[in-house]
């Protein structure tokens, strides 16, 4: 026990004598939560839109006035031309290019088949398939107003244009409830697994591992030495993140505070056994950085993190059976804006366990005092 | 009973093999010596006889104990200064002696005797990082942590390699102290000054000890005759002497030039002084010498390697 506490008190001294480092620990949570969600904001505002107009009806006009009136938009009004829209388009003043086609006010009155033509700068993806919703959005709206007054209602075919967005839990599709979640866990992760492979994987350098392993203490002694002191402080990120959250971003938790703490507990210790691993099999801080910047790019791009799962082929799906993160994501953001509650979370409750029981048990059997 | 008892140790790295099968023993309470240049396998002998490494083949028993079975009980009762400074560089003097005492169940107090000449030196640093202090100051902070859990056999991995010769002087004289308490040392060095101040000597070349004996027994063997001289142009003379005709080994010794001879000198003598006339070579200060170790190192080396 006494062994176990000088390697603890060991760990926060130099952790809090390397003045870089738990500067980082403090002001990387504050620069990350308070720059990245504005960087990150889904939420498109300012969609530059001209219209290419073979109509010129009373119809098309209405349409035009409408996207004026959004706040979305900034209308560049009618150009002359396919040609010279797309002259815009590639000279980066214009998002999106909507055409009318010749019969438009026609086509819509005698309920003929017709297609508006919208033409998106995919550059940014985020802002072309937000934006061509909005598009969508605008344009079903007006024609369903039309429909209302006229006589007769119109054919399923203009209905089918309206595509309804119902964000559930997320109601005014505000991103910062998904973004300042996914960057808490972004932290914890990043605490776990660089920075345990990280100063493990210094001592091999400095030596000091050699000088440590040649005293009697035993494996699991130094593997708790190690790992105590790291989880106290990612417990410890995680929550000034989550009092950010709340103070900063007004996102409050609907579920169990506790429950919350809990998951966390238990995701720290998957990724505290990972970064220990990690060290084992690396020699030097290079090789266990990339293999940790590795998995984590991994583990981001499969977990939903900041792109839809949806979009993903199944294969990626049941790769995220391995991914801690996909666990730890899917859980934290229920139990954060659902209100989930423990029924709710136990799947994920069991895969972190059994993901940390398997990792921190390939740490104690990987890591070496005595080479061969 | 011998402290140490290693039996054809062999151990490669890859396509290099550091030790070519090494046997030795190690008596209580003496100063064993293992001094060889670097990249002889000093430091792969170390590790393994430190529990931190494991050889390819051979048995081994430190302190009664097999070395690969009961390396934990081994390590309870050892104490090592690795060859590179592997202490806490952020935490203080003080908390690294703190640290090392705590993790082999111990505490300063209690051993304060053992260390008490070394730690009065280290006093007035005792706040400052272990990584700011001076490369003698390093050593000894190092030996107090290898010596804190008062261990009956230390081993030091060149103890004195980057260290003023001042320092190193002062180093041996508290290897000496440390012997008088009962415990066996075992040192390696490339300085081989430091050689005879050890009790028994290995000198180890190329992954095999060459010769294992007292530093007086092994220079009584010299079997050569040593000469030294002192010439201006040092380049010009080894030169020259690479077409010697003589039976004889040189090599550069300081400012001057050391020859062996393996025939007897009253002969040998008149005829390397007209040697070195012919070449036109200005030398002065020609004399015979008897042998340091370092002589006797070469001479041994010159003969298992002809």
């Amino acid at each position: 026990m006494r062994v176990i506490l000088i390697l603890i008190k060991k760990e926060f001294l130099q952790v809090f004598r390397n003045s870089l480092l738990w500067k980082i620990l403090l002001i990387a949570p504050l620069a990350e939560f308070l720059l990245f969600p504005y960087t990150a904001d889904y939420e498109i505002k300012n969609v530059h839109i001209a219209f290419v107009d073979h109509d010129h009806s009373r119809m098309t006009s209405d349409i035009l006035s409408k996207f004026s009136a959004s706040h979305y938009f900034i209308n560049h009004g009618v150009v002359n031309s396919r040609n010279e829209a797309e002259e815009m388009m590639k000279g980066d003043e214009i998002d999106f290019i909507i055409e009318f086609p010749a019969d438009f006010e026609r086509s819509v009155v005698t309920q003929e088949p017709t297609k508006i033509g919208i033409t998106a700068n995919a550059i940014n993806t985020v802002k072309a398939g937000l934006g061509s919703e909005y598009v969508q959005h605008v344009l079903a709206d007006y024609l369903i107003g039309i429909s209302e007054n006229a006589q007769n209602p119109l054919q399923p075919q203009v209905a089918q244009l309206v595509t309804t967005n119902v964000y559930w839990f997320n109601e005014q599709m505000n991103y910062k409830n998904v973004i300042v979640p996914a960057l808490l866990i972004i932290l914890v992760t990043l605490i776990g697994a660089y920075i345990t492979a990280l100063n493990i994987v210094r001592e091999k350098e400095l030596g000091t591992i050699e000088q440590v392993n040649v005293t009697p203490i035993k494996k699991w002694q130094f593997l708790l030495g190690k790992m105590i002191p790291f989880w106290i402080l990612g417990m410890a990120e995680f929550s000034i993140g989550l009092v950010i959250m709340k103070l900063v971003f007004g996102i409050s938790i609907q579920g169990s505070l506790l429950l919350l703490l809990g998951l966390t507990a238990v995701y720290l210790l998957v990724m505290l056994g990972l970064g220990f691993f990690i060290s084992s099999v690396s020699r030097n801080q290079l090789q266990a950085m990339f293999i940790v910047f590795f998995l984590f790019i991994l583990f981001v791009m499969l977990s939903g993190t900041f792109t839809p799962v949806e979009g993903m082929p199944d294969w990626a799906e049941y790769l995220n059976y391995f991914n801690p993160m996909s666990f730890f994501m899917s859980a934290m953001k229920t139990v954060i804006l659902k209100g989930s509650t423990v029924e709710n979370i136990q799947d994920q409750f069991i895969a972190l366990s059994v993901m940390a029981v398997i990792l921190n048990t390939a740490a104690l059997l990987s890591y070496r005092d005595k080479v061969k | 009973m011998a402290v140490i008892s290693v039996h054809d140790i062999i151990k490669s790295y890859g396509h290099i093999r550091a030790l070519k099968g090494v046997s030795f023993d190690v008596e209580e309470g003496e100063v064993f010596g293992v001094v060889g240049p670097d990249g002889a396998g000093k430091s792969t002998l170390f590790n393994i006889l430190t529990t931190l490494l494991l050889p390819d083949s051979g048995t081994a028993t430190v302190l009664g104990r097999d070395l690969f079975k009961e390396y934990l009980e081994i390590r309870k009762n050892i104490g090592y200064l690795p060859g590179t400074f592997s202490l806490y560089p952020d935490l203080t003097v003080e908390e690294n002696l703190i640290f090392f005492a705590t993790m082999y169940q111990s505490s300063i107090r209690e051993n304060m005797s053992i260390i008490k000449p070394i730690w009065q030196q280290l006093m007035p640093f005792k706040k400052r990082p272990a990584g700011k202090l001076s490369g003698g100051m390093k050593q000894k902070l190092a030996l107090c942590c290898a010596l804190i859990h008062k261990p009956t056999l230390l081993f030091l991995d060149e103890p004195t390699t980057g260290v003023d010769p001042v320092s190193r002087k002062e180093f041996w004289e508290i290897l000496g102290t440390i012997k008088t308490q009962g415990i066996t040392v075992v040192v390696s060095t490339p300085y081989m000054d430091e050689a005879t101040l050890c009790d028994r000597i290995a000198l180890l070349q190329e992954g095999t000890f060459i010769r294992m004996d007292t530093p007086p027994n092994i220079i009584s063997s010299f079997k050569g005759e040593l000469v030294t001289l002192r010439t201006d142009d040092i380049f010009k003379l080894l030169r020259k002497m690479a077409d010697c005709p003589l039976n004889c080994t040189f090599y550069p010794y300081g400012e001057n030039l050391h020859v062996i001879f393996y025939d007897p000198i009253a002969t040998i003598l008149p005829q390397f002084e007209e040697f070195l006339q012919q070449n036109d070579i200005a030398y002065d200060n020609l004399m015979q010498i008897s042998p340091t170790i370092e002589d006797c190192f070469i001479e041994i080396a010159g003969s298992t390697h002809p």
